[in-house]
């Protein structure tokens, strides 16, 4: 792209933003009392602070520095999206990693802040008074609210497994009737995109992603957890450009999911130079070199963990020196292997009632050569003693 | 290319033995060529998997190990596509005998006598079969096995070279290769499927190796010689 049709789609981009923006400011906020402003405000956050994380927003979604003022205003009319959040078979640990930081980054404030329509582990409502205000907010925000699920949702003959609520209803019925009517979906954490831990083999409760049990396209932002950055950012995206972002093979938003690991990974020269960390806590792991031996699995994983970071961006597991696990993929719990143990060491599940129990594919292949040999050993034998008919 | 030798001594029968062309030399080019892929391939393949060498202590930071395997790893791959997508042409189209001969082996793939037959010679129960063909079924089997592996490889192959180089053939291939990169459930599956592939290929690889040599042992008629040479003697024995 040239700089000139680069400057004449970022012109009319800027205003698409501008007009959304308007649009969005005429809804009414929550809470007529307050702001997210104040909000941020009171938290100790000064203004530089605030526009400080509106640029690296700006900068995550890939914009140009010019659409860092539209940032800071898009984050002020957030609260006029309503956003109910469901949780099914989950840990809370999405919402919990959000929340219960020592020092609440803008990131988890805004989630706060406009957490406020529907969400279980927030809200002060109980029982048949929360079963109301989830009914409430579905009529109410009829195709306007913004849909956001947490955890695997088990369906089949084992549905009943995930039963919330006075009225008795099933996750599935739920997470569906919520889905119906809902603006943009997004999946939050990789239970509610692809099943999670809950649908690991054998998946006894029968659990599947949001995506199984709506033919609404969801968006799936996995993690375990994702981090605050991706989730916030995937619905600030959706807040400026008011459609859904572009997607990956397995409909994760392209800004965070399109680079593996191991693409943006600090110890990716080290692993180029066969340099590695043989177990833990040996002088390779002391001068950081590439933990691909002790299982990571960066290189099959799509995420932007070395980037982002958690804890307000204090670190992530590979620069502390443990190797990825491969939460945001699909089935990782399955596909990844053992954690601390590289791929070629996955296990197999085999029969023979546990003597093949830790049978990788290296030595099931090293079995059947085995077998082969002997084979042909006592073919050959059999042919020196009695020659082939002629 | 033929010429008739009478031999006498078989028996007291008159046996004729003919001359034939049984592997062409770009029959015979890729054939090596695979085979010499498949080792190399085989040995960088496990370092990939397990990086089981370590490199010399070098201040420097001009060590790059991993990426030289992985560089020859790729090298010799595309090499190996290269030459089973000619030899999957050849096969198809090939004008030559060698070539049209392979598809006839496809009337005794279907022939159930044939089977029983083939199978009967390799448990030393009955003679060999007479084959319209260059294979017999078994063989045309494990060669139709060795070439889906071969696609297979290729294939995961291709989705894992995507991720790593962006430009070039890997941003043409990107698109579809992501499609396959789904169809598989993630990239450690397609890690996985390249790796279990290699290993279905090396154990028919042993088999097809034991075979060619019990077959020149016992058939006396030069077949192991053919892919070295080309040629092969047919022996037609008369009355």
């Amino acid at each position: 792209m040239n700089d000139r049709i680069k400057d004449i789609t970022y012109d009319s981009l800027y205003k698409t933003f501008e007009e959304r923006i308007a649009q969005l400011k005429k809804l009414p906020k929550m809470r007529e009392d307050d702001s997210i402003e104040s909000t941020i405000e009171k938290h100790g956050f000064s203004r530089r602070d605030f526009m400080t994380w509106a640029g690296a927003m700006t900068a995550m979604l890939s914009l140009p520095a010019t659409f860092t003022p539209l940032m800071a205003e898009a984050v002020k009319v957030a609260d006029r999206l309503p956003i109910i959040w469901l949780h099914m078979a989950e840990c809370t640990g999405c919402t919990e990693s959000l929340l219960r930081s020592a020092n609440p980054s803008i990131d988890s404030l805004i989630f706060d802040y406009i957490s406020l329509e529907y969400q279980e582990t927030i809200m002060t409502a109980v029982g048949w008074q929360a079963e109301q205000n989830l009914e409430h907010a579905m009529e109410k925000y009829k195709g306007r609210y913004i849909l956001m699920v947490e955890g695997g949702i088990p369906v089949g003959d084992t549905e009943n497994f995930l039963t919330i609520g006075g009225h008795g209803h099933s996750g599935k019925h739920t997470a569906e009737l919520a889905s119906e009517n809902a603006a943009a979906i997004f999946a939050i954490g990789t239970c509610s995109a692809f099943g999670g831990v809950q649908a690991a083999a054998p998946n006894p409760s029968g659990a599947v992603g949001l995506s199984e049990v709506t033919d609404k396209t969801v968006i799936n932002v996995p993690g375990c957890p994702p981090s605050e950055k991706n989730i916030v950012g995937t619905l600030m995206h959706y807040l400026l450009y008011g459609t859904l972002p572009a997607l990956d093979v397995f409909n994760r938003p392209k800004w965070a999911y399109r680079l593996r690991i191991h693409d943006l990974c600090e110890r990716r020269g080290r692993f180029d130079a066969g340099e590695f960390v043989e177990h833990f806590g040996d002088e390779g792991a002391k001068d950081g070199y590439c933990l691909y031996k002790v299982g990571c699995k960066g290189p099959y994983t799509f995420n932007n963990c070395g980037k982002q970071k958690f804890n307000q961006g204090t670190s992530w597991p590979v620069q502390t020196g443990f190797g990825c696990i491969g939460c945001s993929e699909p089935n990782f719990w399955d596909t990844m292997g053992t954690v601390n143990e590289p791929l070629r060491d996955r296990l197999y599940a085999t029969t023979f009632s546990g003597l093949g129990a830790d049978a990788t594919a290296d030595r099931i292949g090293v079995g059947l050569l085995t077998a082969t040999a002997v084979g042909i050993a006592a073919h050959a034998a059999i042919a020196a003693v009695k020659n082939p008919k002629k | 290319m033929s010429k008739e030798n009478n031999d006498s001594d078989h028996h007291g029968k008159i046996v004729e033995v003919e001359e034939v062309v049984e592997f062409t030399p770009a029959y015979r080019w890729q054939h090596w060529i695979r085979a010499l892929t498949i080792v190399v391939l085989t040995i960088t393949g496990f370092y990939i998997a397990y990086p089981f060498i370590e490199p010399s202590a070098n201040v420097e930071p001009t060590n790059f190990l991993y990426a030289d395997m992985r560089a020859i790893h790729i090298a010799f791959g595309f090499l190996m596509i290269a030459a089973v997508l000619i030899k999957t042409y050849l096969t198809l189209f090939g004008k030559a005998h060698t070539y049209k001969s392979e598809l006839v082996s496809i009337k005794d793939l279907i022939n159930p006598k044939i089977w029983i037959q083939q199978l009967g010679y390799y448990l030393f129960l009955s003679k060999h079969p007479h084959l319209h063909g260059i294979y017999n079924p078994l063989q045309f089997m494990a060669y139709m096995g060795m070439y889906v592996l071969f696609y297979l490889l290729t294939i995961t192959g291709l989705v894992l070279h995507i991720h790593v180089y962006h430009e070039g053939l890997g941003g043409v291939l990107y698109g579809v290769g992501r499609w396959f990169e789904t169809l598989m459930g993630g990239l450690a599956n397609v890690r996985e499927i390249h790796h279990i592939s290699m290993w279905a290929l090396l154990i028919i690889i042993v088999i097809h190796i034991y075979m060619a040599v019990f077959n020149a042992v016992f058939g006396k008629n030069g077949s192991m010689d053919a892919i070295f040479s080309g040629m092969k003697w047919n022996k037609n024995i008369k009355q």
